[in-house]
Parts: C-alpha cells; structure tokens; sequence
C-alpha cells in the first residue's frame, strides 16, 4: 500500500495519515471552528446546559417534594388506617357493651315482668278465690233466708207460739 | 187531711164513744179496725175509692165489722168512710186512742202477736209492760201474721222486739 501511494500521487504517502499540510491547515480550521464555536456558541451551550441542570435538579426536586408528600401521605393513611383499626375496635367494643348491656337489661325487664305476671296471677287467683267464695256464700245465704221463713213459720205450731208469747211476758215482766 | 181535721174527728168519736159508755170496746175494735185497714190494700182501696158511692162503702164496712164489732164501732166507721175520710181513718183511730190514753192517765202500748192473746194474757202482759216502762199501759194487740211468732210491743219511742221476725231477720243480717 505504501508503495502504491509513492507511485501513484494521487494517493497519499500514508494508507492512515494525511498529508503533513492537511494536518496543519486541518487543525488550524479546527481550532478556528472551535474557537468560533467556544465564542458564539459556547454561552448559548453553556447556557442550555445550565437550564437542563436547573430543570434536571428541578425535577429531582419535585420528585423530592412528591416523595416527601407521598410519605406524608403514606403517614398519615397508616395513620388513619390506624384510626380505623383503632375506631372499629372502639365500635365493636361499643357494640358488645351496648349487646351485653341490652340482654342485662332485657334480663331484668323479664324478671321484673315474669315476677308481676306472677304475682298479677296469685292476686287474680286469690281474687277469683275469694269472689267465688263470696257468690258461694251469698248463695248459699241468699237459699238459706229463703229457705228460713218456710222452715219457721212452718215449725210454729199453737204450742210454740203460747210458749213464745209467755216468755216473752215473763221476760219483760222480769225488766226485759 | 190537716191535724186539725183528724183531731176534730178524733174528738168527735172520742165523744160518742165515751157517751155511749162504750170507750174502751170502741177504741179498740177501732184501732183492730185502723191497723187491718193500714196491712190491706185492697181493703183500703175499696174504702177510699171517690168513685164508688158512699152508700157501697158504709155497706162494705158493715158487712165487713158488722158481726164481730160493737154497734157503735160500725157506725162510726160507716160515718168515717161515708164521709170520705177513710184514708184518714188510721190516723184518726191514733188521735182517738191518743186521747183516750191520756184521758186514762195510760201510756198507749201497741202490741202486735202473730195469734190472739188470751184475756189473761193480755192483762200479765199489760202488768209486765206497766212494770217495765213504770208506766201503767193502755194495751192494744194486733194481731200480724207478718210477727210470725212472739210479740212485739210499741210504748211511745221504746220497742220490745220478742218476734220471731226479728229473729230471723238477725239471722239473715248474719248470714
């Protein structure tokens, strides 16, 4: 290859390397490109590249504050989660209080009602007892004054009523 | 009827009677008279009914007394009852032996027996009621089957229940 390009000068001395004054003239345009580039373009890029950084440490910072928020948020969601345990533990005990509370109630209302049947029930007995002891008595009273009169009157006979008529003069004659 | 009207009755039979001499047989065949009238209600209808004539009811009294009364007691209900005071004539027949009673310094005592009482009867009892009351008693007996046995005796306020009515009535009260 070497010897091809010493033969030939359309090529170069080098297959890698360019000539020595396209090295030179080469570099002194890249210089002066990047010299141009540093003067005009340098601000603007620097410029651009403060604003990405800005916006990049921006962005880590909103996602600081949304981290930071979701963990208040996580907080305080454990928190009421927390609250609820706590709520629903507080109800339910509420509840077996209020249940227990109502079957001692209900209880006792039952007792104190089954006491009053009861005794509403040995007065109704002891009144119907008596009522019908009383209607036996009327009856049997109310028979025996009809009954009475008959039995007398028809026990007097003339003896009897001599007999009444001087004890009873015997009796007044003797000062009543 | 007023109290003056039946005391001036009274007064007026109370007279004849004792004209008569027949008092004490009128005063108490009256007051028999007075007190069967009182227990009767058909009787006592009979004798105060406006609608039938005065002639009927003197002739009703005297069939009725006619043969177990004294003439004068017949005719002086027959005036009565003609006259049209025969409602009256219980209260009448009161004042009557009222006045009678005092005219004869007696307390009048109603007796009421079941049966007649003998004359002896009557006279022990007028003594037992005399000595009782201390009082000497004018006794008139009525004889009320309601008594059913024994004898109850009225002198003024003071009754002496010796009935069998009473009898059975305490025992009803204590049945």
């Amino acid at each position: 290859m070497t010897f091809l390009a010493t033969a030939d000068p359309t090529r170069t001395h080098s297959w890698i390397w360019p000539e020595g004054y396209e090295v030179y003239f080469g570099g002194a345009a890249s210089i002066f490109v990047f010299a141009l580039l540093f003067k005009f373009a340098g601000p603007t890029l620097k410029k651009g590249m403060s604003d990405r950084t800005a916006r990049i440490q921006k962005q880590l910072d909103d996602a600081a504050n949304a981290m930071s928020s979701a963990q208040a948020e996580a907080i305080r969601i454990r928190e009421a989660k927390g609250d609820i345990g706590s709520e629903r533990a507080r109800l339910l005990a509420e509840a077996d209080t209020q249940a227990q509370q109502l079957l001692v109630d209900g209880r006792a209302r039952l007792e104190v009602e089954i006491v009053d049947l009861e005794t509403k029930a040995v007065a109704d007995n002891v009144a119907a007892s008596g009522r019908i002891g009383d209607e036996l008595r009327a009856e049997v009273a109310r028979l025996s004054i009809a009954a009475v009169d008959h039995v007398v009157s028809g026990s007097l006979d003339a003896a009897t009523h001599q007999e009444l008529i001087e004890n009873f003069i015997v009796r007044v004659g003797a000062g009543r | 009827m007023t109290d003056q009207r039946i005391d001036g009755y009274a007064r007026a039979l109370f007279e004849i009677a004792r004209a008569e001499g027949t008092l004490d047989t009128v005063e108490d065949e009256l007051y028999r008279f007075a007190r069967a009238l009182e227990g009767s209600e058909a009787l006592r209808n009979s004798l105060t009914d406006e609608q039938i004539p005065a002639s009927r009811r003197q002739s009703i009294v005297e069939d009725l007394v006619g043969g177990s009364a004294s003439p004068t007691t017949v005719q002086l209900v027959s005036m009565v009852v003609g006259s049209g005071r025969g409602r009256d004539l219980p209260a009448i027949v009161d004042s009557l032996v009222a006045r009678a009673s005092s005219a004869k310094n007696l307390e009048l005592a109603e007796v009421r027996t079941a049966v007649p009482l003998t004359g002896d009867q009557e006279s022990r009892l007028a003594a037992a009621l005399a000595a009782a009351t201390g009082k000497s008693v004018n006794l008139k007996v009525v004889v009320d089957p309601s008594v059913i046995g024994g004898v109850v005796a009225t002198i003024g306020d003071t009754v002496i229940d010796g009935s069998v009515r009473s009898r059975i009535e305490q025992l009803k009260s204590r049945l």
